[in-house]
């Protein structure tokens, strides 16, 4: 099959040997790539209630078959393990070089085993990969790391995927950082590449991507480009970027406030929204394969950090290290961002962490004396950038934070896990779902905790004719919504060009055609998403999950919004249940979430 | 009647307040109103024939009209109108 290359790099560091593993046409076929193909290796290849952290776990890194051909949005990977976060599923999305350079080298993808016994590094090119020693870099952050390598190896064109000292002290919500800006954040995927002693991937391939028509790829670009100027919705997401999210997210009561007990925050209006971002924005730039530039860098013009410049800051780190701390500095927020970036840590569940930590402060739960002196109130810029050096560090009371917020509510006790934003143990993102109760059950039904990119509901319950507090439907809406990003993810394109152009799955469907020679329709694509989430599904409940995981934290179901649009709401247990019974009847899974022998047979599982 | 316009497009415009010379109006009332106030920000999202540009959907208070009374929703003093594109992700 044309488009992919039909191995991956199978590397044990703790042997010291590499060697190809194969991947048939049919298994793409049947999974496509990314999230899909990953479901499928991670299912059979690990074995099951294996400790995420030891050696037995396994790393993969999946490109999918419309990378490197150019079809927008192309330049995406996906880091799959079992997560040290939430002892379940995890896939961890990025965009960054190491997608197009892995498969340019020859390979979709490469699933690293073991442990090394020294700290190291992996070279990767067209004749293959060398494991070296990483003395040098350990313990440096990522942007050190990725001019370090960059500089080493005289190389300066090839990607840089590494983990900052927060992923070597194996903190639990860790990143993996890509050309310096890039994150696959969610999971704590930085804390398995750190509990293997590997500390950087340094890529470059010189091959050709083939594809079976590249001229009807090229053909396909024009047009979506052509479609992409006349959108309001891309010439509005290229000019402002994901900040815009904030104004939207405000005015419909969704936007995390103060460790999500708000929904509004007017301080955070023309400070900390696209308005208040677009006043340090420097330029813009694109990623690799896309016609949309939609990604913003931003310099901080004024005051202490004058001179910070990041690649963002995107909506979620403005909501979780902002309106959700009472921040309203965009100059602190993208001083916490830049930091994050260089420690190593996910914005989300960090801003998160901390929001959680300034509530048990303010309500006495903690005292300055256990957070080594710390002050940490909901406003305080400085207390959260301390806050983010000692959950990097582990350093004393940060030891706890870095194993995240459900087990910092475990260790604090007293009424904290009431308060404590998470689904089976991974941090909420930005959106508050008692405004929009699809939300809630997208949360509560994610195989990887609560996640804001298997569904957008928002998109449904807020912009859509969806209504916000209803249950009726949303099992169905949310079981759509999923399947679309399955399918996104498992060809591994970025969500933005397919809503904001908009590209349809049929658009989809012809680059896949275009790229790989073989046809799928929309409901071949539909029917492989069903077989993935299902799988996926598998995968937890043999890991020990059930229904009762597909749960919401006690703030969410039964304390009312106190503000906004929906004031008053909550979405109480019974809501929950109506909407996981429907969610789980449309998935063709019994009463407690597991796939019936009929289901398991229709998707060939 | 007063009322509070916002803008989240190309253009983004928060919290215009707009005095309108209307009693007991729908959605629709306004928005014929706002395109007769030549220049305003709300000029790329709306269209003459009272209808919302492609890509675009209108919110009272925060709430999608489609969950409310479409063009024929009520608009009273100090109500917050919101004429958005169809933001998305994170």
């Amino acid at each position: 099959m044309k488009g992919v290359c039909g191995k991956l790099l199978d590397i044990d560091l703790t042997q010291g040997e590499t060697k190809d593993l194969p991947i048939s046409d049919e298994m793409i076929e049947k999974y496509l790539g990314g999230r899909g193909l990953g479901a499928r290796l991670l299912f059979d290849m690990l074995p099951p209630n294996t400790d995420p952290l030891s050696p037995d776990n396994i790393l993969i890194f999946l490109t999918g078959p419309l990378t490197g051909t150019a079809a927008p949005g192309s330049s995406k990977f996906v880091v799959i393990t079992k997560s040290p976060l939430t002892h379940g599923w995890c896939d961890s999305y990025s965009s960054g070089r190491l997608s197009v350079e892995l498969k340019k080298a020859g390979y979709d993808g490469m699933v690293v085993r073991g442990k090394s016994n020294h700290p190291c590094y992996l070279k990767i090119d067209d004749n293959g990969v060398e494991i070296r020693e990483a003395g040098l870099i350990w313990g440096r952050d990522s942007f050190e790391t990725e001019r370090i390598l960059k500089e080493a190896e005289g190389n300066p064109s090839g990607g840089v995927t590494s983990i900052g000292p927060a992923g070597e002290n194996l903190c639990k919500f860790a990143c993996i950082n890509s050309d310096l800006y890039r994150q696959a954040g969610r999971g704590g995927v930085g804390a398995v590449m750190g509990s293997k002693n590997l500390k950087a991937i340094l890529i470059r391939g010189t091959g050709v991507v083939e594809s079976h028509d590249r001229k009807r790829i090229i053909e396909f670009n024009k047009e979506f480009a052509r479609r992409s100027r006349k959108s309001k919705m891309s010439q509005a997401r290229m000019k402002y970027g994901t900040p815009l999210t904030l104004n939207f997210t405000h005015t419909g009561g969704i936007l995390p406030t103060k460790n999500f007990q708000f929904g509004t925050w007017e301080k955070a209006l023309d400070r900390i929204d696209a308005k208040g971002v677009q006043r340090m924005v420097i330029s813009k730039k694109a990623c690799i394969s896309c016609f949309t530039p939609c990604s913003l860098i931003t310099r901080v013009s004024h005051g202490k950090y004058r001179g910070s410049t990041v690649e963002g800051p995107e909506y979620e780190t403005l909501s979780m290290l902002g309106s959700n701390l009472l921040i309203d500095s965009l100059p602190g927020i993208i001083q916490a961002n830049i930091l994050c970036d260089k420690l190593g840590l996910d914005t989300i569940s960090t801003g998160n962490v901390i929001g959680f930590t300034m509530e048990c402060f303010e309500r006495e739960l903690i005292s300055p004396t256990e957070i080594e002196g710390l002050e940490i109130r909901f406003g305080d810029s400085e207390a959260s950038l301390a806050a983010i050096e000692m959950i990097s560090t582990r350093k004393g009371f940060g030891d706890i934070l870095a194993e995240g917020v459900r087990r910092t509510a475990e260790h604090i006790g007293g009424d904290s896990e009431r308060f404590a934003m998470h689904v089976k143990g991974m941090e909420f993102p930005g959106y508050e779902p008692r405004g929009a109760f699809g939300s809630g059950l997208s949360y509560a039904v994610s195989p990887r905790g609560a996640c804001h990119r298997r569904a957008w509901p928002p998109a449904k319950e807020i912009l859509g004719n969806y209504p916000p507090y209803t249950v009726e439907g949303k099992g169905e809406m949310i079981k759509e919504s999923y399947d679309v990003r399955c399918i996104l993810h498992s060809l591994l394109v970025c969500d933005m060009p397919g809503s904001q152009i908009p590209i349809p799955l049929e658009g989809y469907s012809q680059y896949f055609e275009a790229a790989t020679g073989k046809s799928l329709s929309v409901e071949d694509f539909q029917t492989i998403a069903d077989r993935v989430e299902t799988l996926i599904r598998m995968f937890n409940l043999r890991e020990g999950f059930t229904r009762k995981d597909d749960t919401l934290p006690h703030r969410t179901l039964f304390e009312p919004l106190p503000d906004g649009p929906a004031k008053g709401q909550c979405i109480g247990e019974e809501n929950l249940n109506r909407m996981l019974d429907e969610y789980y009847e449309t998935r063709g899974w019994d009463s407690s979430g597991v796939p019936t022998e009929e289901t398991l047979k229709k998707y060939q599982l | 009647m007063n009322v509070i316009i916002n803008v989240f497009g190309p253009e983004i415009t928060l919290k215009q307040e707009v005095v309108l010379e209307l009693i007991s109006p729908t959605l629709k009332d306004v928005m014929r109103d706002l395109l007769e106030q030549k220049g305003g920000p709300w000029q790329r999202i709306l269209k003459n024939d009272l209808s919302l540009a492609e890509g675009c959907v209108a919110l009272v208070n925060g709430r999608n009209i489609m969950s409310l009374g479409g063009f024929e929703t009520k608009i009273h003093e100090g109500d917050e109108i919101t004429f958005t594109v169809l933001v998305a992700g994170g």
